[in-house]
């Protein structure tokens, strides 16, 4: 490009960047915001206005929405890779079947390497939870409007930033680690499981923790017009990239171990030894 | 009942019911699928490995076999050496004894015939000898007789 391109296109920029900002500065009237940040945190962490009907049948929030959303793009995007990825697979993999593989091979090591004696149903859940986690995070970055009862719009939230979803979770990632306890050792198992019994509670407020600090955090910069500009790209990555990955490695990595600890065959003590 | 965080727990079954199909639906159609075909390339390459291990353990049992031979084939070789060896100098000492006996037989027949022929010698020089004695005892004789005569003649011829 020559030089007197490059300046023209560099004007051109200039103009649009500047016309943004104008638009963004004279549309941002503080009389249109409907809610204080006070009450927008509030509300991010208890859900008590912002609710969203679920198809007449009952008003939830709207982090159910996000998981139902990211539920379907999973599962769609599943049967596609399903139906054309893998029945073309080959002994030599491909970029994408490579990746593939590492993806599953990762959980099953994580469940292999964890639990040595039963691992074949816990990869398969570490697998699931890992991924949710991971795109129902990501999710959040997308920041699809939805609209709530009161007709107000709203980004829809990470599913696991609602503390139902992350009960949810935690409690059912301690029936797996049951589970595996009844199915290694029986009621010696249940007992070993029992004995933890802050662990779903650890569980699911980590996760919903974790992300819901992402989720402020958001909210806090999209509050304040003069945080909206650079800043969320560096909050965006921190707070929910690195808590997606993170999180999503925490709760398979800790299922994976207790389930591990607690299907272990007991090994009877040797009378001399 | 008022649960704090606004917990509810008709949201919580929500979301298990709606992860549980989530879980099933990604087992299905991703991980199982996946992790098959995973299991059945290490299978291919555990079987071909398996045979190249046939392979390899048949050949290393045809050369431990084939060391086998050799050996025997070296010791057969060594044993019908020496026992070509010793039959050589069963051979040759036979050919030294019947050399040794062949001149033991000439030296004895030689030894035979040198005292033949020395016992020839003699009796033929004692004959030669008896002869030239008798016929020098004749001559003599011959001879006493001759000078007798002629001293007789010659006295006889003076007187």
């Amino acid at each position: 490009m020559s030089i007197k391109g490059r300046r023209s296109y560099l004007m051109g920029c200039g103009f649009i960047l500047a016309a943004l900002l104008v638009g963004i500065v004279l549309t941002n009237t503080s009389e249109g915001k409907s809610e204080t940040v006070k009450e927008a945190i509030k509300d991010a962490v208890l859900h008590e206005t912002n609710k969203v009907s679920f198809w007449g049948i009952k008003d939830v929030n709207p982090a159910f929405i996000s998981a139902i959303m990211v539920t379907i793009v999973l599962l769609f995007v599943a049967a596609l890779i399903r139906i054309f990825v893998i029945p073309r697979f080959t002994y030599v993999p491909g970029k994408f079947q490579l990746l593939l593989e590492q993806l599953v091979g990762m959980f099953d090591g994580l469940a292999k390497s964890n639990s040595p004696h039963r691992n074949g149903f816990l990869g398969a859940y570490i697998f699931g939870a890992g991924i949710y986690i991971f795109v129902g995070t990501i999710f959040e970055l997308f920041g699809i409007q939805w609209i709530t009862t009161e007709d107000m719009s709203i980004a829809l939230p990470a599913p696991l930033s609602d503390i139902n979803a992350a009960i949810a979770l935690g409690c059912l990632s301690y029936l797996i680690i049951l589970s595996g306890g009844i199915a290694g050792n029986g009621l010696r198992g249940v007992g070993n499981t029992l004995k933890d019994f802050s662990l779903p509670v650890s569980m699911s407020f980590r996760l919903f923790g974790s992300l819901l600090s992402g989720l402020l955090v958001t909210e806090l910069v999209y509050y304040y017009i003069s945080l909206s500009f650079v800043l969320p790209v560096i909050v965006g990555i921190m707070f929910t990239l690195l808590h997606a990955l993170i999180q999503a490695y925490v709760l398979t990595m800790l299922t994976a171990l207790f389930y591990g600890e607690v299907s272990e065959p007991h090994e009877k003590k040797n009378g001399g030894n | 009942m008022n649960i704090p965080l606004n917990i509810d727990w008709q949201q919580i079954l929500l979301h298990l019911f709606n992860f549980i199909i989530l879980a099933g639906g990604l087992y299905l159609l991703l991980y199982k699928p996946v992790k098959d075909y995973m299991e059945k390339r290490v299978a291919y390459y555990q079987d071909l490995e398996d045979k190249a291990q046939e392979k390899l353990k048949s050949a290393e049992d045809i050369e431990a076999e084939y060391r086998i031979k050799i050996t025997e084939v070296e010791t057969e070789i060594s044993e019908k050496r020496l026992k070509a060896a010793r039959k050589a100098e069963e051979a040759a000492q036979q050919t030294i004894d019947e050399a040794k006996k062949q001149a033991e037989k000439i030296v004895a027949d030689a030894k035979k015939h040198a005292v033949d022929e020395r016992q020839k010698m003699i009796s033929s020089a004692e004959k030669e000898i008896a002869e030239l004695a008798s016929s020098a005892a004749q001559k003599l004789m011959q001879e006493s007789m001759d000078s007798t005569y002629e001293q007789f003649f010659e006295s006889a011829k003076r007187r």
